[in-house]
Parts: C-alpha cells; sequence; structure tokens
C-alpha cells in the first residue's frame, strides 16, 4: 500500500460528492405520488362526492409534464450537491409550490362546465402529499444552507401571498374558497374568537405563571406540590376536562349570582379560558421556574459582590438573562393553546373549532379545512415570530 | 485599614475558617495563600460581607463591618473573582460603569471614568466599548473584571484568584499590570490565590493558611528565610526557596562599587533581580556582572561570591 492510499481522504470532498440520499427519495415519492394518486376531485355540487382525477387530466398533458420535470431536476441535482446545486434546488422547490395554485387554476378551465355554477374542485390526495414533501424538502434544504430561522419564513410568507392572490382572483370553484365566501364574517369572526381566547389565556398564564414561579422560589416545599398537580392537570384529556367543569360551574352560576352576572356559566368562554390556563400553566412555570434557576450563580454572587440590592439583582440580572428560556416557555404555551382552543368549540366557546367539528358534522371535509388550515398558520407565525423573539433577545445578541 | 480579630466562621458542624487575626495596614497588598479548601477564599468572602462571620471581629476603617449596610459596604469595596463574573447581556462599557450608577453619579461622571479606565487597562474605547462579555478572551474580560472593581475608585480591594483561569503568559502580564497600578494607586488589596509565586510577586504581606488557620505570616522574604515549619517550606517550593528569595533582591542592593579591575563583559540593569542576575551567569559562564543604569552606563559590580556570602543578609526588600 502507498503511502497516498493509507493517508485518509478528505472529507469535505467526499461529502460533497456523495449523492443527498434525502431529496433523492423525497422526489422520487413525489413523482410516485403525482403520477399514482388523484390530484383533485371535482364534484358538481355540495353533497355528491367528487371523482378524483390524475395529473395528467387535472393539469394537462403540458403541465404535468412541468412538475414532473422539476421534480427530475430535484433529483438530478441531488446526486452532486455541491453549495450551489443547493441553491438550485432551493429555487426549484420554491418554484413548485408557488406553482401548485396555478396548477388548480387550470384544472378548473379544464374540469368544470361553465354552466356548473354549484360545481366545486377538492385537493386529492396526491395534491396533500406532494404539498406535504415540498415542506420536508424545504426543511432539508434550510439545514443543508445553513440558512436562520427567518429565511423559509420569508419565503412561506411570499408563497402564501401567491396561493393567496389565486385564491382570490381565480378560484372560485375551489371548494375552500367555497366554503369561506358562504361564511366569510363568520370567519372572520371566529378567527378572533380564536386568538382572543388563546390571548387572553396565555396572558393570564404568564402572569400566573411567574407569580408561582417566583413563589415556588421562595418555598421550596411547594414546588413539589404545584408541579404534582400541574403535571396532573396536563394529563387530563382536554375533552375530559371540558367536561368536568360542566357541572361545578353551572352550579355556581345558579347559586352565586355575582358570578353569573361575570359571566360564568356551564358552557362558552369562561370553562373554555380556565381549561386552557390550566393546559397551559405546567408549560409556563416549568419554563419560568428553570428558566430564572439557571442563571449562572458566578454572575450571580458577582451582582451582590458589587453591591447590587436584591430587587436590582432579579429586575437587572436574574429576568433579563432568564427571559431567552422564558420565552421559549410562552412560545411553547401559545402554540399548545392555539391548538387546544379548537377543542373548546365543543362546548360554545366558539373559535376555528367550530368549522372543523360542523365539517365533521356535515361530512364536509373542506369545511374542516377551512377550520384547521388557518389553526396551522396561526400555530406557524406564533412559533417563528416569538422563537425569533427570543433568539433576538439572546445575552449579548449572540451566543 | 482592615483588621480581622479572632474570626471564625463555621457551617453547620464543620470550621472553615478558625480564629485568624489579621491587620492590612491602608495601601498595603496582603495575599491570602493556600491549598484550596484553607477557608482563604471565604476570609475574603466575610469582608464584604457575602458570608457572615461566626466569630471575632472585622473592622475596617475603624468600625465594625456589621455596623455598615452590607450593600453600601460592597459598594466601596472593589471585588474581582475568578471566572469575571461579568454580566452577559451588558456591552463591557456598561458592565464597567455598574457600580458608579449604583452610587448614582451623573452619567457623564461615568461615561467619563468609564473610558478613563478602559485606557487604564489597555482597553481602547473604541474597540471594546460595545462589545460583549463573550467577544472577549480570557485577559480581556480579566481587565474589564478588573475595571469594574475599581470604576467607584475604593480604596479596598478583594480579589478572588482573579488569574487563576489565564493561561500563563496572559496571567504574567496581567500580575505585571495589577503590580504597575498598585504602586501607582496604593489601594489596600486583599488577594487570595493558590499560586505562591504570584503571591511572592505581589504582595507585600503574606498570609499562609491550612485547614481554617493561618500558619504563618510576614513579608515575602521573611517567610523565603524562616519558614514556620515543613509545609509553608514546601509551599515556598522547597529547594527552590533561594532562587524564590533572589528573585525578590535588586542587585542594586548587593553591588560593589566600580573597582579597578577590567568590567566584565555581561551587563545587568541595577533594578533586575538577583535571580536574572544568577541566570546571566550561568548563561554566560561568568561570575562578575557589570551593573548599568537605565541609560547603559555601568555603575557597578556584582560577584557571584558576594551574593553567596550575603544571601543570609537581611538586605533590602524592595518592597519594605
Amino acid at each position: 500500500m502507498s503511502l497516498r492510499d493509507a493517508l485518509p481522504t478528505p472529507r469535505i470532498h467526499r461529502d460533497g460528492l456523495n449523492p443527498n440520499a434525502v431529496l433523492i427519495s423525497l422526489s422520487i415519492v413525489m413523482l410516485a405520488a403525482f403520477w399514482t394518486l388523484d390530484m383533485v376531485s371535482m364534484a358538481p355540487n355540495r353533497i355528491v362526492l367528487g371523482t378524483g382525477y390524475s395529473a395528467p387530466a387535472a393539469f394537462g398533458w403540458p403541465g404535468a409534464l412541468l412538475a414532473t420535470l422539476l421534480f427530475c431536476a430535484i433529483s438530478f441535482l441531488a446526486w452532486q450537491p455541491s453549495q450551489r446545486h443547493y441553491q438550485a434546488l432551493l429555487a426549484a422547490v420554491v418554484m413548485l409550490m408557488a406553482l401548485m395554485p396555478f396548477g388548480l387554476i387550470v384544472s378548473s378551465f379544464l374540469l368544470i362546465e361553465p354552466e356548473l355554477a354549484q360545481a366545486r374542485l377538492g385537493l386529492g390526495a396526491g395534491y396533500w402529499v406532494t404539498l406535504f414533501i415540498l415542506l420536508l424538502c424545504l426543511v432539508e434544504l434550510r439545514l443543508r444552507l445553513n440558512l436562520t430561522r427567518l429565511w423559509p419564513t420569508l419565503l412561506l410568507s411570499g408563497i402564501a401571498l401567491v396561493w393567496w392572490l389565486c385564491a382570490t382572483l381565480w378560484l372560485d370553484s375551489l371548494a375552500l374558497v367555497q366554503e369561506f365566501k358562504a361564511r366569510d364574517q363568520l370567519f372572520l369572526r371566529a378567527v378572533g374568537q380564536h386568538m382572543t381566547l388563546v390571548g387572553i389565556a396565555v396572558s393570564v398564564s404568564i402572569v400566573l405563571g411567574l407569580a408561582l414561579a417566583l413563589l415556588m422560589r421562595r418555598y421550596a416545599r411547594l414546588q413539589k406540590v404545584a408541579f404534582t398537580v400541574l403535571n396532573f392537570l396536563q394529563t387530563i384529556p382536554s375533552i375530559a376536562l371540558f367536561g368536568l367543569l360542566l357541572a361545578p360551574l353551572a352550579w355556581l352560576a345558579v347559586n352565586v349570582p355575582f358570578l353569573a352576572k361575570l359571566g360564568v356559566s356551564g358552557i362558552g368562554t369562561t370553562p373554555a379560558l380556565i381549561a386552557l390556563i390550566a393546559y397551559s400553566l405546567l408549560p409556563m412555570v416549568r419554563n419560568t421556574y428553570t428558566a430564572l434557576e439557571e442563571v449562572s450563580p458566578v454572575t450571580l454572587e458577582a451582582a451582590k459582590g458589587m453591591g447590587m440590592r436584591a430587587s436590582q439583582r432579579f429586575w437587572q440580572v436574574r429576568l433579563p438573562l432568564a427571559l431567552p428560556v422564558l420565552l421559549e416557555g410562552v412560545r411553547i404555551t401559545t402554540v399548545q393553546a392555539i391548538g387546544l382552543t379548537a377543542v373548546a368549540a365543543l362546548i360554545g366557546a366558539g373559535g376555528l373549532g367550530t368549522f372543523i367539528f360542523q365539517g365533521l358534522g356535515q361530512a364536509a371535509m373542506d369545511m374542516v379545512l377551512l377550520g384547521a388550515l388557518p389553526i396551522l398558520m396561526l400555530a406557524l407565525v406564533v412559533d417563528a415570530g416569538l422563537g425569533a423573539l427570543a433568539e433576538a433577545l439572546r445575552p449579548g445578541g449572540a451566543r | 485599614m482592615i483588621e480581622l480579630a479572632h474570626v471564625s466562621k463555621r457551617f453547620g458542624s464543620e470550621i472553615a475558617v478558625n480564629d485568624i487575626s489579621l491587620r492590612i495596614p491602608k495601601g498595603k497588598f496582603c495575599a491570602l495563600v493556600g491549598t484550596s479548601g484553607c477557608g482563604k477564599s471565604t476570609t475574603l468572602r466575610m469582608i464584604n460581607r457575602l458570608i457572615a462571620h461566626s466569630e471575632g471581629e472585622i473592622i475596617l476603617d475603624g468600625a465594625s463591618i456589621e455596623t455598615y449596610d452590607p450593600v453600601k459596604l460592597r459598594r466601596r469595596i472593589g471585588y474581582v473573582i475568578q471566572h469575571t463574573g461579568l454580566f452577559p447581556h451588558w456591552s463591557v462599557a456598561r458592565n464597567i460603569g455598574l457600580v458608579p450608577r449604583l452610587l448614582k453619579w451623573p452619567s457623564i461622571d461615568v461615561q467619563a471614568r468609564v473610558e478613563e479606565l478602559m485606557q487604564l487597562l489597555g482597553l481602547p474605547v473604541e474597540e471594546f466599548g460595545h462589545k460583549y462579555p463573550h467577544q472577549l478572551s480570557g485577559g480581556q474580560a480579566q481587565r474589564v473584571g478588573v475595571a469594574r472593581a475599581l470604576a467607584a475608585n475604593p480604596d479596598i480591594m478583594l480579589m478572588d484568584e482573579p488569574f487563576g483561569a489565564l493561561d500563563p503568559i496572559t496571567r504574567e502580564k496581567l500580575q505585571d499590570e495589577l503590580a504597575k497600578l498598585q504602586a501607582r494607586m496604593h489601594k489596600t488589596i486583599v488577594f487570595v490565590t493558590h499560586d505562591m509565586d504570584e503571591a511572592l510577586k505581589l504582595a507585600d504581606h503574606l498570609v499562609v493558611m491550612r485547614d481554617g488557620r493561618i500558619v504563618q505570616q510576614g513579608s515575602p522574604l521573611a517567610l523565603l528565610k524562616h519558614p514556620a515549619d515543613p509545609f509553608v517550606e514546601s509551599l515556598l517550593g522547597g529547594l527552590e526557596r533561594g532562587l524564590k528569595q533572589a528573585a525578590l533582591t535588586r542587585v542594586k542592593d548587593h553591588m560593589n562599587s566600580l573597582g579597578s579591575a577590567l568590567p566584565a563583559q555581561s551587563r545587568i540593569p541595577a533594578d533586575f533581580s538577583l535571580r536574572q542576575a544568577l541566570s546571566m551567569m550561568l548563561r554566560d559562564h561568568s561570575d562578575r556582572l557589570t551593573v548599568v543604569d537605565q541609560h547603559d552606563v555601568p555603575v557597578g559590580e556584582l560577584s557571584l561570591r558576594k551574593i553567596v556570602k550575603e544571601a543570609h543578609l537581611d538586605k533590602g526588600n524592595s518592597r519594605e
């Protein structure tokens, strides 16, 4: 064996040549889904079950071939992924996502007869799978290109804007759009209710959580009790908790007129808020407590040695240093509350969950989507926003 | 002036500091030396009341420290610790200005003081003022730590192994700078270290501690000449003691006036130490050196025989 062979091959070189298995398999799955699953479905009215259409029928042969070409390009670029190839891949993925609503416009022209005013276009399994896999590609590319959180958020916002424009301008026949148009006022009110419920629940649990965490730091015994209770609350299924609150609150409303005046009743906003706050407290308290405890004792000792009073040490040192972890708790709590609030619709608290449960009752999947998609969007936006804020508040802007 | 009279500290049944008495006159540099766990750090932290002492009395400028408000007491005592304890979410300038701001100085004065101190410690304001602690090297961070402790111009400085976490070269550089600062500012300094060379180099008064008690205290030269017991002797470096003593003695205290004989080839400045002189003799195979002043003009002569003969004499520790 010559010396040259004995030396290890430089890793960077090899990395550049290794095919990116993740992207290649994703693009193959996408291709398979595109050609085998139904891309859209068309129903002459809301009641009738739609008929599915495969890609060539839905987008026409040119559209189907264009998409296939882009999928193949992803496979091809991922075979020898250099930095530039990754950038090209990102462009291809973003382009596919932005082109998807135009595919729907094409199918509405191809599939819907102008005289069928009630006809509606539904999204097929293949369409959802493709969208989901494109999102996975985006995640992989973000990691490979070492992008910050902000970039995908911006790109997705841009794509969402394209989708929204297409939906309002040309996609009247899309079932989702029709469901929205039938109840746009209701929809906006539901979004408002949803956000109000989440906002109140999260703000109350921030205040309560901070107070509890501070008390726990002062009285060590409280810590075990409080965490046991909060952990227990977290294990109750949410629907059960809403149900369990029904009886005692209804009783209170009947027997204590003052509380009834305040709006307390067995169903509606009050029990929903109580349950939401009960669920939000655990992540809030746990994060706040750890955040405050984790501040370096050396730094705090120095603060004391410099002659800072206890209150100065708390407000100027402990709290600011705990803030990023604390905000992480707010983020987790809020995202969780946005999801849970959907269930609150069951006890008449309103919010986007209303559409989900109505849609489920009427077997109208597009109405379920009308409730579920905005919840997903809200959660993503809050997640990205608070995550970025926590990042920005890291001590000294970095670390 | 700081005075500790029969001070003890108990943690439960354990006794960390056991009946120590100590006087540190104003403007003197006192080093507490000992192995880890000997109570030296506890002693230091009792002075600014981060730890309350159990028995005895600690007197600061004529009054027991218990008569001071602990917060006000700490604000008039500079405090430097090993891992700097800088606030990671504050810029360098803000960190340094902490105590003056706590003392409610006008912001213009605070800013001027911060700039003055950064200048003094070799941290240009334009380059470092806005930086955050995590962007600094270990040496730079500890300079900021020292600047922060000096900010409100305290008479007393407590330093708890300030250079312990630094690499040897940076440590030596900071020691030299501290010595220079002290020669100018004459603070009353209590300095905790486990590094005997550091203590010998900086201190006027050396306190050796073991198991919570003071084993021996005195000037560095006195300890080097008459270590009280084998423990102190081993701390002082055993066989190296002679050289350490030589390191504390100046050439000019042992030189002869220029004789009629031909001056030696090797030259040594008068304010170098005997240790450096001995090293030079070994290097140059010479038992005589010509002593020169700062303008390289010969002012005397140093001979090996004379150094060896006078080694036991109490001839001048420059810091006494």
